[in-house]
């Protein structure tokens, strides 16, 4: 019976790998064209893959959990129709092959150059406590600089080194530990200790596969952490002005059928002040040691969703209308809900807003989307009696919170950024001003 | 009664007294339990005699065969082999009691006997003065291997020898049949030849020294010691033996032949066994591996928590100086050190004649590794000044490089003080040193290390002392020896 394989197809630009969370199918079951066969989870996105071809499926080439690189093989389908009838004499030696000649052990690592093995003698399982692992044979670093990396729980493995033929340096690894050139600027994901969890034994507790968005939330959050010093301004903001204007706007925008929002007024404020504040709209490319400037304005909006958090992306945000905005972010934020979103719709943010002020909280400290340098935090509006001309008033205040990447942006300039978006959100006819 | 030790270790040979002397210098209360000789094989009963018979079967031979060019008439030479023995002796004690004194300098207690384990805290040691508990935090097993026999013949050190034996007689015998020809065997061979005996070594496989040498390093090996007058059988299966008269009889399958060899002792030097099935691991939960090998993790931690294990019964090599280092990284790790077992090579000697020694991987090895792309070259030590001043010309320096970057993958020497030429080696290769780094480094002229820098210079293409074409720019290995 004619056989064919089922590749993992191209699924986004970049995307060189994604894990398998999933099959939707097993062996056995027969497979339409365009079937969703099985989810995978690239980056952020977790996309279903459908069967280019119809057929039986033979062999499932890959177990949930795996890591396949595209253009491999993940499963394998019996043709239906021509290819099957064209062996019809086949005789019955071979019924069903149930685990007929065991599929050779997956890739289990992803798209790995072919490594020398490692020249030293068989584990017995590698140990929880200790990390780093070894340095591979093909690390070339002297004694004395394997030793300082491990002491200093640096990873040589995952060093690029600067000498001669990649030879890592004790300056590499003592840099590594700062925080810059641990992580090049492309790779996201950063191998940390991973201590066990005793837990209880019987029914006390319950045990779930880590996988999916939450485990790369997992790893983009404590890449963050461990590559970015994080500081948090706060300030609280009267919006009683926007709060008007919203208002009507929001009216206006019924008419037309979209749902106006505070958040396109608090992109607008921050796009006008990150075009007076460029390092904020900027990234750090650690491995060349070198600033970048963007001068484009992306903005990444963090939704909640069952899955986890996502962050969409407003491309060009700063070309939009008031109303472009809000349409865009409703559909975006509904289908990121639905676990729909396409990759490429959460990539490329050049900043991100976290509004979690519909929820509650007065305020938070959030963490910064790396490669992103900021994030905007906004939270619940409330009346509050502010003293104005003498006189208590009630006002609608809002608080807001700068979180910077203190590499590139100091205390003083990040009041000073707080001070020039607060005054925009104040005065939300200043606006007009920026508008282009 | 028991008092706890924080370290004990069992077997004191270059693995074990190490991680106990390392152990005590980091504050640590350590016990060492041995059930022989302090030092164990390799001070005692390996490494070190064997050395000395060796350089004893050297000086006689070059008395004989080299003074005549340079002058010398050698007439008659007394040699008495007892005397020899106890010279022999002298230097294995000399080094013993000096592990005796740095171990006490150490503060650490040192407990004759034969342990056991009990369970994972405790061992039973069998003294003199009958059995004793020794508690501990952490043990580290370091009890290495001993020879094997092979089927028809049980070394009972009387007419079949071990190693053991071998390094023990009182005469040399007139004819020796060694069964094995792997570094033991022909290190024996050779200085038994050196002092008198007829020897006929019979090898099971192919090739002598398989897969411990790189070929063409054997290859020199072998030469000589068929001009030295050693016949060699390869593909030799001894099968029994028997006494006849006062000699001894050796049967063996010679290429499908019977054959039978006259022998007034047999050596049996068909390999070693780690002494996994002693000390009763089992009560103390550590896994043993199918080869008999202890499993270990890179921290040569055990399945048993506390337990520890590291040399011979760790796993290959084999060898006093991997144990030794061993035991240094497991003291620490033990010390709450974040060490772990990292080497990028165990350089080995084999002390045939000339000498064999490596570091780094064989061009097969590099293959298998994945480096698709090498630079091999060779420098002969008969263009080395030293060397023919030694009237020690015989092998060559070869190096094997990746052709990509030319980062040293391995080096292989065969000749005069090999052993200590290999050094340099491990060292260039640990550095993650190229080519170029240990041509450019200025060696001491006239001196046997120089043919280090030459055969670097050979591998990129252009050694001085060797004719090699001109400018072989990236070009594969332009060397080819003149020997």
């Amino acid at each position: 019976m004619a056989t064919k394989d089922v590749n993992l197809p191209d699924i986004g630009e970049g995307v060189t790998e994604g894990e398998l969370v999933q099959w939707l199918v097993a062996v056995g079951d027969s497979v339409e064209a365009d079937q969703p066969i099985a989810e995978v989870m690239t980056d952020k996105a977790t996309v279903e893959v459908p069967s280019p071809y119809a057929g039986t499926v033979k062999e499932l080439k890959a177990e949930e959990g795996d890591v396949i690189p595209i253009e491999t093989v993940m499963l394998v389908l019996n043709e239906s129709g021509a290819g099957a009838a064209a062996s019809a004499p086949a005789p019955a030696a071979e019924p069903e092959p149930v685990a007929a000649p065991a599929p050779q052990p997956q890739t289990n690592g992803g798209s790995h150059a072919p490594q020398p093995a490692a020249a030293t003698p068989a584990s017995a399982g590698a140990s929880a406590e200790m990390y780093p692992p070894v340095a591979d044979s093909t690390v070339l670093a002297t004694p004395g600089t394997r030793r300082l990396a491990r002491e200093m729980s640096v990873d040589i493995n995952q060093l690029q080194g600067s000498g001669l033929a990649g030879r890592v340096t004790r300056d590499d690894v003592l840099s590594a530990k700062g925080g810059a050139g641990a992580v090049s600027a492309g790779s996201p994901s950063v191998q940390m200790p991973a201590p066990s969890y005793q837990g209880q034994p019987g029914d006390m507790e319950e045990r779930v596969s880590m996988r999916g968005i939450r485990k790369k939330i997992a790893e983009n959050m404590q890449m963050a952490k461990r590559v970015v010093p994080h500081f948090t301004l706060m300030e609280e903001v009267n919006v009683t002005s926007l709060v008007k204007m919203r208002t009507e706007a929001k009216a206006m925008g019924e008419r037309k059928g979209v749902k106006v929002t505070y958040l396109p007024f608090v992109m607008k404020a921050l796009i006008a002040t990150l075009r007076e504040f460029p390092m904020f709209n900027a990234s750090i490319d650690d491995e060349a040691s070198e600033i970048v400037y963007k001068k484009f304005f992306n903005i990444g909006f963090a939704a909640d969703t069952p899955n986890g958090l996502l962050v969409p992306v407003i491309k060009n945000a700063d070309q939009k209308t008031i109303l472009q905005l809000s349409a865009e972010i409703v559909d975006l934020a509904t289908r990121a809900r639905e676990g729909k979103l396409q990759l490429d719709e959460m990539r490329g943010a050049t900043m991100t807003i976290t509004n979690i002020g519909s929820v509650g909280g007065v305020y938070a400290t959030p963490i910064i989307n790396h490669p992103e340098v900021a994030i905007l935090g906004m939270y619940k509006m409330e009346d509050k009696p502010v003293m104005i001309n003498g006189k208590f008033r009630a006002q609608k205040m809002m608080n807001y919170t700068i979180t910077c990447d203190h590499r590139l942006i100091d205390g003083a300039v990040a009041a000073n950024f707080m001070k020039a978006f607060a005054s925009r959100i104040e005065s939300p006819s200043a606006l007009m001003l920026d508008m282009i | 009664m028991s008092e706890v030790y924080d370290v004990c270790v069992i077997g004191s040979g270059p693995g074990g007294y190490v991680a106990a002397i390392r152990s005590a210098q980091l504050g640590m209360k350590t016990a060492i339990i041995e059930r022989e000789w302090l030092g164990g094989v390799c001070l005692n009963v390996g490494c070190i005699p064997s050395k000395a018979m060796i350089t004893a079967g050297h000086f006689l031979h070059k008395m004989q065969h080299d003074g005549k060019s340079m002058g010398f008439t050698v007439g008659k030479i007394d040699f008495d082999m007892k005397q020899l023995k106890t010279w022999k002796q002298s230097v294995c004690d000399k080094m013993s009691g000096g592990v005796s004194q740095l171990l006490k300098g150490n503060k650490v207690d040192i407990i004759m006997g034969v342990a056991d384990f009990k369970n994972s805290g405790e061992i039973t040691v069998q003294t003199k003065e009958g059995p004793k508990a020794v508690k501990a935090k952490n043990f580290i097993v370091a009890t290495g291997s001993r020879p094997i026999d092979i089927p028809g013949f049980q070394a009972d050190e009387t007419d079949v020898l071990s190693s053991t034996g071998a390094l023990d007689l009182e005469e040399v015998p007139k004819n020796l049949v060694v069964i094995g020809g792997g570094y033991i065997g022909l290190e024996i061979s050779s200085y038994m030849k050196n002092l008198g005996a007829e020897v006929v070594v019979l090898e099971a496989s192919d090739a002598l020294l398989k897969g411990m040498a790189d070929p063409e390093c054997v290859q020199v090996v072998a030469r000589k010691l068929k001009k030295n007058g050693v016949t060699v059988h390869l593909n030799a299966f001894a099968k029994s033996w028997k006494k006849s008269g006062k000699s001894l009889e050796v049967t063996a399958e010679v290429k499908g032949k019977m054959e039978t060899f006259k022998a007034d002792k047999v050596l049996l030097t068909v390999g070693r066994k780690p002494n996994s099935d002693e000390m009763n691991f089992k009560a103390a939960g550590v896994k043993v591996d199918s080869k008999g090998f202890i499993e270990v993790n890179p921290q040569r931690k055990t399945s048993a928590p506390g337990i520890y294990a590291i040399g011979d019964i760790a796993g290959q090599p084999m060898l006093a100086h991997k144990a030794s280092h061993e035991g240094v990284m497991v003291a620490e790790v033990i010390a709450c050190q974040n060490r772990v077992y990292d080497a990028k090579t165990v350089p080995a000697v084999i002390f045939v004649d000339p000498e064999i020694a490596s570091a780094g991987m064989t061009e097969e090895e590099c293959k298998a590794a994945g480096y698709t792309d090498l630079k091999v070259g060779k420098f002969p030590f008969g263009a080395n000044g030293r060397a023919v001043s030694m009237m020690h010309t015989d092998g060559f320096v070869k190096m094997i490089a990746d052709a990509n970057n030319n980062v040293l993958l391995g080096v292989h020497i065969v000749g005069p003080e090999a052993s200590n030429l290999i050094s340099e080696a491990a060292l260039a290769i640990e550095m993650g040193a190229t080519l170029e780094d240990l041509a450019l480094t200025i060696h001491p002229h006239p001196t046997l290390g120089e043919t280090m820098m030459e055969a670097a210079e050979a591998t990129l293409g252009h050694a001085i002392h060797i004719i090699q074409k001109p400018l072989a720019k990236g070009g594969k290995s332009g060397a080819s020896a003149r020997a």
